[in-house]
């Protein structure tokens, strides 16, 4: 007797209540359908957070493939966050910040020289509306704020009830955490994000290429292994 | 000012899909210009099911920043309806403008030209289209009708009535975020109108005369265990004794969705709130304690509900609960709720990830953190009348945002694991795959409740 495995088949994944339908093939990796299920629902808030999950409530193992993981024809899988606690909020920026970002950096380091902006917004939320260029000497080795303008940045920041989000610098080469970053961060709560762009942002107006951190409870960074963790485009 | 801060969690969480170009003043301005009007005769409101539907969803909707009127007659309570005050209904709902939300106004002449309009039961306006709140002692529903298909408030038992308040709410909230600039129209899908749909936990009996709880223990009077107690606290004829675990104190962005606390809580122990709140029905100990360290050595009660998001903590509390417990949580727009007696997967099975978010505020809203709420106390009461949920329905992931879907509920057991961070007794013993696979086998493949 011939037996046929099904090659290709449909199964169903719910997110919000919503059910779409989707086509796998057996050898195609579970991490593959999370992934297309992802952009399909377009799911912008931690996808790092979600895995699939069968009906019997156990987890669908990312690194199998769909024959190994035992996924059968119109199974219906849960698309759901991995830690259920209600998430964080990730930062949103607005459309011109990142090419404002770029825009300065480069004009005031001109490929030869670190310079740093400070990303601002309202402090109840998480927007991203402002581009702050502070007062700053340079080399191409580190940059230094001007303390009296670092004193009328928090006098203007606490009076309009804006608060600093994100500290984003260049390096000459590339992005990294030295120890005078790890050190010495603008704001000092867990939670603050600082970025390092390479190349003294020469390269492309994005974050691909960045090094994005969050400060830790404990006082150190971590390492992010995506900008798209923390903040949305 | 405050109006944003009292709304920033539910804009945070409209940031999930509203467009970047609208600010939060923009997105606190489009919930605070919802117009609502609630509609009841005297007739549904003769029930403790039909007031407590109405003040519900007064109260879910005034925490969304909404303006509700109401066009009610005048009766006296019967019985408790926390945080509202006073013996009147009428008066107490009028009495809660702009306290539960400051810039949410609860007014008693009726809105002429509302957005939507809400009634209960079979109270009768005409051919207008209006969503209709009706259902019984478990089961609630919520339908968009223009003339009279539902059936009259009569029951006294009122979780049924809740649930056709949070289904009611949901769809006030759709209506509201479906005018704002979305990042991306395909996610409009989420936000459709559920034109009719309804909700039942599961055939529960209704206790035939009083029901003593015991000692029950909660960890956290966040909005999770806020929500089960103003639930609990409705339920006619249930005494419970226990204490409250909570250092923290009430503030702004906590009143888009803390049940029982009101403007004037702000700055005020949590713990404390609860107590007062609920205090004319059981004996609540406030414990101005977060649970871990000193207290983490008190014995806890054979019962206990847990609301914390810190999932550590939760892995805590289950070491050493000696008996049932109960979790809620939310995620966005989600809800995962549990339950784990002894012999069961716990909740570290559940949830052996924690989320490393930093201290990042969590986007909320008030009907998704009541449906946590409510599941829990339907959980617990499950449990007290000694008929829990089966195996089979040990989780429920619930997305209140689609109700009208087919798997807007999922059902499921809890999967025993090797690497359970409590580390609990299933996990320890060398069969989980076995058990996985018989659990499996008994799991049906949609199920949800009637």
């Amino acid at each position: 007797m011939i037996v046929e495995t099904q090659k290709k088949f449909a199964v169903e994944i719910v997110y919000n209540g919503v059910t779409k339908p989707f086509e796998v093939e057996s050898e195609e990796r579970v991490a593959a359908l999370l992934q297309q299920a992802i952009a399909v629902f377009r799911i912008t808030q931690q996808p790092h957070l979600l895995s699939l999950f069968r009906q019997d409530g156990t987890l669908v193992p990312e690194g199998e493939s769909v024959e190994r993981a035992g996924l059968k024809p119109h199974e219906v899988l849960l698309l759901r966050p991995n830690a259920v606690k209600g998430g964080g909020g990730r930062l949103h920026l607005a459309a011109h910040v990142m090419s404002d970002t770029f825009g300065v950096l480069r004009r005031c380091g001109r490929g030869v020289r670190e310079c740093a902006v400070f990303w601002t917004g309202p402090t109840d939320g998480q927007l991203v509306d402002n581009v702050e260029h502070p007062r700053h000497t340079s080399s191409i080795a580190g940059y230094q704020i001007d303390d009296s303008w670092l004193t009328a940045f928090w006098l203007r920041l606490a009076a309009s009830r804006r608060s600093v989000k994100v500290q984003v610098h260049t390096h000459p080469g590339l992005a990294f955490h030295s120890a005078v970053d790890d050190g010495w961060p603008i704001v000092s709560h867990e939670g603050f994000l600082s970025i390092v762009i390479p190349n003294f942002a020469t390269g492309e107006a994005s974050l691909d290429c960045a090094w994005v951190g969050q400060l830790q409870a404990n006082g150190r960074w971590r390492q992010l292994a995506c900008p798209a963790e923390a903040i949305s485009a | 000012m405050s109006a944003i801060q009292e709304l920033d969690r539910t804009i945070l969480l409209c940031r999930d899909y509203v467009s970047e170009t609208a600010t939060g003043e923009q997105i606190a301005f489009g919930l605070r210009s919802a117009r609502v009007l609630c509609i009841s005769d005297m007739r549904n409101l003769s029930s403790h099911s039909g007031q407590t539907a109405l003040v519900t969803l007064v109260c879910l909707l005034t925490r969304m920043g909404m303006q509700v009127s109401i066009d009610i007659p005048e009766v006296p309570m019967l019985g408790p309806q926390p945080p509202l005050k006073g013996r009147l209904l009428r008066s107490a709902l009028i009495g809660a403008n702009g306290t539960l939300i400051s810039a949410a106004a609860v007014h008693g002449e009726p809105c002429s030209e509302p957005d939507l309009i809400f009634v209960l039961g079979d109270t009768v306006i005409g051919d207008r289209y209006a969503w209709r709140l009706s259902g019984d002692d478990w089961h609630g529903e919520v339908s968009l009708q223009a003339g009279t298909r539902s059936s009259r408030w009569t029951a006294s038992w009122p979780v049924g009535s809740m649930i056709s308040a949070a289904l009611a709410a949901a769809e006030a909230f759709k209506f509201t975020i479906l005018r704002l600039p979305f990042r991306d129209p395909a996610d409009r899908v989420f936000f459709t109108p559920s034109f009719s749909c309804g909700w039942s936990f599961g055939p529960l009996a209704v206790p035939a005369g009083p029901l003593d709880l015991g000692d029950v223990d909660v960890i956290s009077a966040g909005a999770i265990c806020q929500a089960a107690l103003y639930v609990l606290v409705r339920l006619p004829g249930v005494s419970m004794r226990g204490r409250v675990f909570d250092d923290d104190v009430t503030s702004r962005p906590n009143l888009n969705r803390n049940m029982l606390s009101r403007v004037g809580d702000v700055d005020l122990k949590k713990v404390l709130v609860i107590a007062r709140e609920c205090g004319s029905r059981f004996q609540l100990e406030p414990i101005a304690e977060r649970f871990g360290g000193r207290v983490n050595s008190h014995k806890l009660a054979p019962r206990v509900i847990v609301g914390v998001d810190d999932i550590p903590s939760r892995w805590a509390v289950q070491r050493v609960t000696p008996g049932w417990l109960g979790v809620s949580g939310t995620s966005h727009f989600s809800v995962s709720s549990s339950a784990h007696a002894p012999g069961e997967p716990c909740c570290g099975c559940l949830h052996p990830v924690d989320e490393e978010t930093g201290a990042n505020p969590i986007p909320t809203i008030s009907f998704v953190s009541f449906w946590a709420g409510l599941a829990l106390t339907v959980r617990l009461m499950a449990e007290a009348l000694r008929t829990p949920f089966h195996r089979n329905r040990q989780h429920l992931w619930l997305a209140p945002l689609r109700m009208d879907g087919e798997h807007a509920a999922m059902w499921s057991p809890v999967a025993v694991r090797h690497d359970c961070p409590v580390r609990c007794p299933l996990s320890s013993r060398n069969l989980p795959s076995m058990e996985v696979h018989r659990i499996s086998a008994e799991t049906p493949s949609s199920e949800r409740g009637a």
